[in-house]
């Protein structure tokens, strides 16, 4: 992929027509995004195909009729929306919870001048880092003894005490916005928390909804989490159904496609209607410009 | 700035220490907590259901003796020095590409590259095990089709590797979503600047968004070392480490030890190696890439 | 290796015709509908049979009452076998308020992943759990994570005197009972017969020996004019996954001493196996052989080699008639016992099992016994035997299966197989799980990277002993 980028790069230098520019991007555009896309066709178009027609040779891509029956026996094999309403649970406060106290942190990282802050901020990485399988133990106990396993708490409270990623990614944000902006508004008198809300939160809208987008993947799709937190089917999410399709002699194929595509499209359709919204729209036009 | 009077400076810390409460006590209770636990775990040994018994630097000693630590470690070498640079590499590409003011319909392309990430990972994993097959895998089809003969992928010793570098690029919409947003922030009128001056595409990205894409640029490349240090979910689902170890990766052998072979002193120790490395590594990331140099 | 059951149809059905003619607890039920559940009307009979003992078994004397909770690690059609099993149970016993609530936690019942383990230190475990994993599940044992079950055993008149003798090694650790067997598998040669007739080798006169395998593989290992292979006769590790000492042992092996304490990796039958191994990854080169290995989804899906006429032979459990009847049924197949050079265990298996375990601090431990009795009843598992033609733990309660029944063949050499007094399973110990994939490992780097065996053997048998002896 890589090779035919540098290649076609500097054929274009070659000739730097606009039309042909045109054309060689959009090549490259067109070739990576169908080496993207090749997983996701043959899970969707494979969630109405037969246990058997999956696996037929040689293999063809559309299904010999689009049937349902893969749909139906889902929704008789597990309570979906159960479980589409229990994620949407947890997702729904891990993005609120992110947003709120992420973007806190990241103005007190970044826009306030504080001794140390720097030194600070480095255990902001550091928690990074750990793995969550060393934190889990000690993380189970705690939540036991507060009496929050098999309830959704555990999965929903931390979000509200910053998420280090979250917090680097918006500092990081913060950090371009030029002083001169802020310093106006603080002549005039204006409380921090003012600014913030103010000036700051509007201008980051694209990376407030860059953490908005990743707080909800990171939650639609955990899995250990859940697995580990939630005890009862009446409170298990669509990402732990997953796992549970599939058991180690057979994998479910079928039913498996199935769901992945449902867990799919409609954040797939959200995105479409969001994504104009959150990278395009805002320019930070009021900022650079 | 320096000239800023200290009962302001005072002012601005209690702002500071407000603004930043919320993350002190998580840090505190969810991450601080459990990270000490574990340094304490890791000098012990621990079978979560006994009581741990304390043995000294024991763990650490053991963990340089251990082929198949040292495996794990050298396998997250590779994966660090050879994916995260193809995949970066990748995903800058593809959003300069995107961010393109001259190109339409990016928006749809964009949706394509961030699809993966949207997949459970347990349907992706199988997909991807689907698609990696030797003979009926649509990559070694694809690669039939121009006349290469293609590897055993995951299951060969030497191909499993490149295999998950494949996986990660796959995956990189995250960090292509991130150099997009990025790269809003740059002003067009630079860019108006040096065509002006005659630069070329090539040029005006070289000279102009790469420098400018920094700070993004070090935030991906750190997560994506992070993510490459705690890789569990894909090497556990797709291989469970082999064959013959050679997709055994750090965070995956860290999660054998820890709650297969109940040896969760050890795991923290692995926790904490990993940290120190870790560590070290993105040190030496914020020095060439200048981290404190945006503030001053 | 896991070992799971997919539905069971039968019983399922035969529920729902208990609930429908409305006889719940105790009564006997309506013959025609459970009739309808079975492939010919001729068996209606046995399984009328059948069924009135399930629920006879309601008539379980006892003055236990109350709820506990059961993980079980059944996912995917498993998982909704299970369900109908404990709904029947409650069905059963609800006039005596016992009532089993079943969660289904994915990935052995949280045995693989951290969740019991927990759940256990806080104090939240479940009263019951089965899991696929005995490998994993015997160092819950040993190290003090579940409770000592011969009390409650009593109390419930389990006799674990009527387990195959083979059962034992995962039922006691130190002579005492921690862990249940629901029912077991047994290991076999399969193997093509239209490919061993092409060849001129004779279907019904199986190979028995090493040698005879040897030779059976190179007659049915095909060649092309280039010199790629397209057909193998057998390749040892094919379906070896994540079995570890299952082969070793019935070629010969004890690995470990339970008595003693001591692990034995290094002994001359088990370089043995290694070099059988690595002579015919060094014969047939795994980089060729890599395309034949990797089946998609294991053996459940129509790309295993076996399936696809690729391989002629493999060493596999009595599960993969089920995966031959779902993605290959046109596939004939045979099974013979697997053939063991001299100084093995001839006839004989390694018992892949399904254990049930009560975690220590369970709050109903005996009610949890009570379950598990009820699971272990052929009846009960009944469509399991027939879809997935595992075995019971017992050789009387081979009569009630409806496969004995049948007067089913291949059935037939499971349960003699079953009985040979040399079954076992091997190297269960306090550090059983990390041997197991340290061994797996190994063996893959045998093949793969020509690793030195003996060398590699002692390694392990150091590393492994110096655990085993710290433990004690």
């Amino acid at each position: 992929m890589n090779s035919t980028n540098q290649k076609v790069s500097r054929k274009r230098r070659i000739s730097p027509s606009e039309i042909l520019f045109k054309v060689i991007m959009y090549g490259i555009l067109v070739a990576i995004a169908v080496c993207f896309l090749i997983p996701f066709m043959f899970l969707f178009l494979g969630s109405f195909k037969g246990e058997s027609e999956l696996f037929r040779v040689p293999f063809k891509w559309l299904p010999d009729r689009f049937s349902f029956d893969n749909y139906v026996k889902m929704f008789q094999t597990i309570p979906f929306f159960t479980y589409l309403r229990n994620t949407l649970i947890i997702v729904g406060f891990n993005i609120a919870g992110s947003l709120i106290s992420c973007s806190l942190a990241a103005y007190g990282f970044a826009r306030l001048h504080w001794t140390g802050r720097d030194k600070v901020f480095m255990i902001v990485i550091v928690t990074m880092i750990l793995p969550y399988q060393v934190t889990l133990v000690p993380l189970f106990l705690l939540f036991n003894k507060l009496g929050w396993i098999g309830t959704f708490l555990p999965l929903i409270v931390p979000c509200f005490f910053g998420n280090p990623f979250f917090i680097f990614l918006l500092r990081q944000f913060f950090v371009g916005v030029p002083d001169e902006i802020t310093y106006a508004a603080r002549v005039d008198g204006a409380s921090e928390f003012r600014i913030y809300l103010s000036i700051l939160m509007p201008m980051a809208k694209p990376a407030l909804a860059t953490v908005a987008i990743f707080a909800f993947i990171r939650s639609w799709n955990d899995f250990i989490g859940p697995l580990v937190f939630l005890s009862g089917d009446e409170l298990y999410t669509l990402s732990l159904a997953a796992s549970m399709l599939k058991s180690p002699l057979n994998p479910n194929w079928a039913l498996l496609l199935t769901l992945g595509s449902l867990m799919v499209l409609p954040v797939l359709i959200l995105f479409f209607i969001l994504q104009k919204y959150f990278i395009q729209g805002i320019a930070m036009s009021g900022v650079k410009g | 700035m320096k000239k800023r009077k200290m009962n302001l400076k005072r002012t601005e810390f209690k702002h500071a220490m407000l603004f930043i409460s919320p993350w002190i006590f998580g840090v505190i209770v969810f991450t601080l907590y459990p990270i000490l636990s574990s340094l304490y775990y890791s000098f012990c040994e621990y079978k979560v259901v006994q009581d741990p018994i304390f043995v000294g630097l024991q763990n650490y000693k053991d963990l340089f003796a251990d082929k198949t630590f040292l495996k794990a470690l050298y396998n997250t070498g590779y994966m660090i020095l050879i994916g995260v640079p193809i995949t970066t590499f990748t995903a800058i590409w593809v959003s300069i590409l995107l961010n393109n003011k001259k190109l339409k319909y990016t928006g749809v392309f964009r949706i394509m590259f961030f699809i993966p990430t949207l997949i459970p990972t347990v349907v992706a994993c199988l997909l991807w095990v689907w698609m990696l097959q030797p003979d009926s895998g649509i990559i070694n089809r694809l690669l039939g089709a121009f006349g290469i003969s293609g590897p055993g992928w995951i299951s060969s010793v030497t191909w499993s590797k490149p295999a998950f570098i494949l996986i990660m690029i796959w995956t990189c919409g995250n960090a292509i979503i991130i150099y997009l947003a990025g790269l809003q922030d740059i002003s067009d009128s630079l860019y108006e600047a040096a065509a002006l001056d005659g630069a070329g595409f090539f040029r005006q990205t070289i000279s102009i968004t790469i420098p400018l894409l920094k700070s993004t640029i070090l935030y991906n490349v750190v997560t994506l070392i992070i993510g490459v240090f705690q890789w569990f979910a894909e090497p556990y689902i797709i291989t469970s480490g082999g064959p013959d170890n050679s997709t055994m990766f750090y965070a995956l052998y860290l999660y054998q030890n820890a709650f297969q072979f109940f040896k969760m002193g050890y795991a923290s120790a692995m926790a904490w190696v990993l940290l120190i490395i870790a560590m070290a590594i993105i040190l030496v990331l914020f020095k060439v890439f200048k981290f404190n140099e945006v503030d001053s | 290796m896991n070992r799971r059951k997919v539905i069971s149809f039968g019983m399922a059905a035969v529920m729902t015709a208990g609930m429908l003619a409305g006889c719940g607890g105790t009564g006997t039920t309506a013959t025609s509908s459970a009739s309808g559940s079975t492939s010919s009307a001729s068996k209606a009979g046995s399984y009328e049979n059948a069924k009135v003992e399930i629920n006879g078994m309601v008539a379980e004397d006892t003055d236990l009452t109350g709820e506990f909770t059961y993980w079980s690690a059944f996912t995917g059609d498993s998982q909704t076998w299970d369900q109908s099993r404990v709904d029947l149970f409650n069905e059963l016993y609800a006039d005596k308020g016992i009532k089993c609530n079943v969660q289904f936690v994915p990935d052995g019942a949280g045995v693989n992943n951290g969740k019991l383990l927990s759940a256990i230190a806080g104090g939240t475990g479940p009263d019951v759990f089965i899991s696929d994993n005995p490998t994993s599940v015997y160092t819950y044992a040993t190290n003090g994570s579940l409770e000592d079950l011969s009390e409650p055993l009593d109390k419930v008149g389990i006799n674990l005197d009527d387990f195959f003798p083979g059962c034992k090694d995962v039922i006691y650790y130190k002579d005492t009972p921690y862990l249940i067997p629901q029912d077991a598998n047994v290991i076999m040669l399969y193997y093509n017969p239209d490919i061993a007739t092409e060849v001129g080798l004779d279907p019904d006169t199986p190979p028995t020996t090493l040698e005879e395998l040897d030779q059976w593989a190179d007659a049915m290992t095909k060649v092309d004019a280039d010199g790629n292979y397209e057909r193998f006769g057998l390749i040892p590790w094919l379906d070896s996954g994540n079995d570890a000492f299952v082969v070793p042992y019935i070629m010969g092996c004890d690995p470990y001493d339970a008595a003693a304490n001591k692990l034995d990796l290094t002994s001359d039958t088990m370089v043995n196996y290694l070099e059988w191994v690595q002579s015919y990854a060094q014969k047939y080169n795994p980089e060729k052989i890599q395309s034949f290995t990797s089946g998609l989804g294991g053996m459940f899906s129509p790309d295993h080699a076996f399936m696809r006429g690729k391989v002629g032979m493999t060493i596999t459990g009595n599960w993969f008639s089920n995966a031959l009847k779902i993605y290959a049924p046109d596939v004939n197949y045979k099974v013979c016992a697997v053939p063991v050079p001299e100084g093995g265990r001839a006839n004989s298996t390694t018992f892949g099992v399904n254990v049930f375990g009560i975690p220590t601090g369970a709050k109903n431990a005996e009610l949890a016994t009570l379950f598990i009795k009820f699971c272990l009843s052929s009846q009960v598992n009944d469509d399991n035997f027939k879809q997935w033609r595992s075995i019971p733990t017992s050789d009387a309660a081979f009569d009630d299966v409806s496969l004995t029944k049948e007067g089913d063949e291949m059935y037939a050499l499971e349960r003699e197989i079953a009985n040979s007094p040399e079954n076992g399973i091997p190297a269960l110990c306090s550090v059983s799980a990390e041997l197991s994939t340290s061994f797996q490992a190994f063996r893959e780097s045998v093949i793969y990277s020509n690793a030195d065996i003996k060398a590699g053997l002692q390694e392990l048998q150091d590393k492994f002993q110096k655990q085993l002896d710290a433990e004690n």
